[in-house]
């Protein structure tokens, strides 16, 4: 077969996807980007070529308190899952009988509903008849039961640990098969040179796996930023929008208001702030991204 | 005599005459064809009651395919909404009357006096109670049949642990309640519980408050929404002294617990008091249910709002309405009628559901609504059952208007803001909103 009729082929096995992307990515995206521009209310359309709409979000005095904690959601729930993965997978990634078996059962968050974890967690954190206050009440750590998802300034960070107990896992496994893939003889050679653990972790398996770092960093921001019903269903958004993220408030708007314009405008606003993290990420990080992806 | 008449119009006059009778027809025919159901909502007994009614209509039509589908309250105007969308909406919606505006303005549902027989409304108001079927119409039109009511709001009261605060009757005004919940606090349980999350059921019972104190959510006519006024501002400073007597659970924990937790806390003793709608004696699942009466909730000492305190609010939850982008209305039409029939409004009679306020005029007089409701039956009977009462906030927005409400009684359940304060901001919120969607 010569080389012109190979890239025949290869354009012919990647069509498929190339136009599932269309259909069922850049139509959407494009069917959002111009809803954004039209004011879209109760089904009616009232004219195209207006920010009408992103004025409208300018204005919504709920909108800076979504954005911040959005910031939170994104940025914290990123953070802790990597940083809780990596940890996870090193010691996953030890050879043992007990690891063995981990590496199975820590799948256990993965294989569960989004829905009814979050239901099981909601019970668990609520204020009056959940067991974690309760136990924390029984072992006199505090005086009375704490309203984990009832009071505003723990609800974030609430919804932030279920969320790093429901993602980590993946996260910890991806890392965990990366740091096993590191050769041994340049572990064995750093331990022959004198280097401790920390530095064998340091200077030697984390340039290894840098690339799946990378990647991982990247998939779970984009999966955390579209994650809707782990805090819907915990708090709907409260108490008073002190849980109200971009992808709760984008649904309030578009099927509770029946305002369309200005959910689409909200979800572009999502998207333009999804690109710029992502981007930045992947720019500091473009030394190990290229490399890795280059081998 | 002479008729004059060529074989043209003699052909033309028959055959308007056979179109005529055969629309006349429609719903005494036996329908035919596909019927998709969505239902939405509904309480244990209701849920499995309906399906046993789908039963029967499928024996008195057997040439219809009825595809009933069942689903949670909380999600009906997404699931309508796109349903709408793709062009795959059932034929007929069971939902909230609250959403008739809303889904009629979208032109999701259609006026059922546009395509029901004649005569065949006037056969259905022979049966409905006409308070409660006024509770389907929307600008004149009725848009859905109703098949019962809740009412807002209403107080449960843990009896033992009135008469061990030295009580005899429950309190009659909101000076008595604030008093009387005192009373009741012990220091593992709470004298009132009331529920403070966002969902709309939440908000209707505060609205049923607020409006017993002549305020109001919205004014139609001049589109502003009015949640800054007196009436309702008054309402939610009673929430926020009750917490300031320290006789409710704190407040982080009631805005993470509903209608339907704050019950099952009650009934299991850690609640003297909750507030509630009309739905109190719905069978909550515990071992043991505590020794309770319900009472309409107390009376505001002297009503503060601008417009006439109503006696309470309602609204019915199971309203049958038709899509407009139906394809079998006589089938529609057909199940609608069949749900109209006494032996479908019996359901709420008392046997098996308890927890309604029955639209069919015959299930008041059925034994087991009296033993379960005696007060209400007597009231009904009586002819005041319905006095004063009247539909609970419905308008294009309301869900918006409604929103803005509920962060703002958290708000003040929580300490952060004052009710004149939050009200304020959500007033401006709700406006901003209404404004949007009015254009």
């Amino acid at each position: 077969m010569n080389r012109r009729s190979d890239a025949w082929l290869a354009y012919f096995m990647i069509f498929p996807v190339v136009a599932a992307v269309l259909a069922f990515v850049l139509g959407p995206t494009w069917d959002v980007a111009t809803l954004s521009l039209t004011q879209f209310v109760m089904g009616q359309e009232r004219g195209f070529g207006t920010l009408a709409n992103f004025r409208a979000l300018w204005a919504d005095p709920i909108f800076p308190t979504v954005v911040r904690n959005t910031v939170i959601w994104i940025l914290g729930g990123t953070l802790f899952c990597v940083v809780t993965g990596l940890a996870v997978g090193t010691f996953l990634a030890i050879d043992s009988k007990m690891t063995t078996a981990l590496r199975a059962l820590i799948l256990l968050p993965w294989v569960l509903p989004d829905v009814v974890t979050a239901m099981a967690w909601k019970w668990m954190l609520h204020g009056q008849v959940g067991v974690i206050g309760d136990a924390f009440t029984r072992t006199g750590l505090t005086e009375k039961p704490i309203s984990f998802l009832g009071d505003p300034n723990l609800v974030m960070w609430m919804l932030v640990v279920v969320l790093v107990w429901r993602k980590m896992p993946l996260v910890a496994l991806i890392l965990c098969a990366a740091i096993r893939s590191v050769p041994a003889e340049q572990i064995e050679a750093s331990r022959m040179d004198g280097a401790n653990a920390r530095q064998r972790f340091r200077h030697v398996i984390l340039p290894n796996i840098a690339f799946s770092l990378t990647a991982v960093t990247v998939i779970s921001m984009i999966w955390i930023t579209a994650e809707f019903t782990l805090p819907w269903v915990m708090t709907g958004g409260g108490p008073a929008n002190a849980s109200q993220i971009m992808s709760t408030y984008i649904y309030q708007q578009s099927f509770t208001f029946f305002n369309w314009g200005v959910g689409s405008a909200m979800s572009v606003v999502n998207l333009g702030f999804l690109i710029c993290v992502v981007g930045l990420y992947l720019y500091v990080n473009r030394r190990s991204w290229a490399a890795g992806g280059s081998k | 005599m002479k008729l004059d008449l060529s074989r043209r119009g003699f052909l033309v006059g028959t055959t308007a005459l056979a179109a005529t009778a055969a629309l006349g027809a429609g719903p005494a025919r036996a329908a035919s064809g596909k019927l998709s159901v969505w239902k939405f909502g509904g309480t244990i007994a209701e849920v499995e009651a309906w399906p046993a009614a789908n039963e029967r209509f499928l024996a008195a039509n057997p040439d219809v395919e009825l595809d009933y589908s069942f689903f949670n309250g909380q999600i009906r105007r997404q699931k309508i909404l796109a349903g709408f969308q793709t062009n795959r909406l059932a034929d007929v919606i069971i939902a909230f009357g609250q959403d008739i505006p809303e889904f009629a303005g979208f032109g999701l549902i259609q006026p059922l006096d546009d395509i029901a027989a004649p005569g065949q409304i006037d056969d259905w108001k022979s049966r409905i109670v006409p308070e409660i079927l006024g509770s389907g119409v929307h600008e004149g039109k009725l848009y859905g049949m109703p098949t019962y009511v809740d009412m807002a709001s209403f107080l449960a009261i843990d009896m033992d642990a009135l008469a061990e605060a030295g009580f005899d009757r429950p309190p009659s005004t909101w000076s008595e309640l604030r008093e009387y919940a005192k009373a009741m606090t012990k220091p593992d349980r709470p004298g009132i519980a009331f529920p403070a999350t966002t969902a709309p059921v939440d908000i209707n019972i505060f609205e049923g408050i607020a409006y017993a104190n002549g305020g109001r959510v919205f004014d139609e006519e001049s589109g502003k929404v009015l949640l800054n006024e007196k009436g309702v501002v008054d309402a939610l400073q009673l929430y926020a002294d009750l917490i300031a007597d320290g006789s409710t659970p704190a407040g982080t924990s009631m805005t993470e617990t509903n209608f339907r937790d704050t019950a099952q806390l009650f009934s299991q003793h850690r609640a003297a008091m909750w507030i509630g709608l009309s739905w109190l004696n719905t069978p909550w699942p515990v071992p043991e249910e505590p020794n309770w009466e319900g009472v309409p909730f107390p009376r505001p000492d002297a009503p503060s709002g601008n417009h006439p305190p109503v006696a309470a609010i309602m609204d019915g939850s199971a309203l049958l309405m038709v899509s407009s982008r139906t394809k079998n209305p006589e089938a529609a039409m057909a199940y609608i009628d069949f749900w109209t029939q006494n032996e479908q409004l019996n359901t709420w009679g008392g046997s098996p559901e308890i927890a309604r306020v029955p639209a069919g005029k015959e299930a008041w007089s059925s034994p087991a609504l009296a033993e379960a409701w005696p007060n209400w039956v007597k009231a009904y009977n009586e002819g005041t059952f319905f006095t004063g009462a009247e539909p609970m906030p419905r308008f294009i927005g309301v869900s918006a208007v409604e929103s803005a409400l509920a962060t703002a009684i958290q708000q003040v359940v929580l300490g952060q803001k004052a009710p004149q304060e939050a009200l304020d901001a959500a007033n401006e919120a709700a406006q901003a909103q209404i404004d949007l969607l009015r254009g």
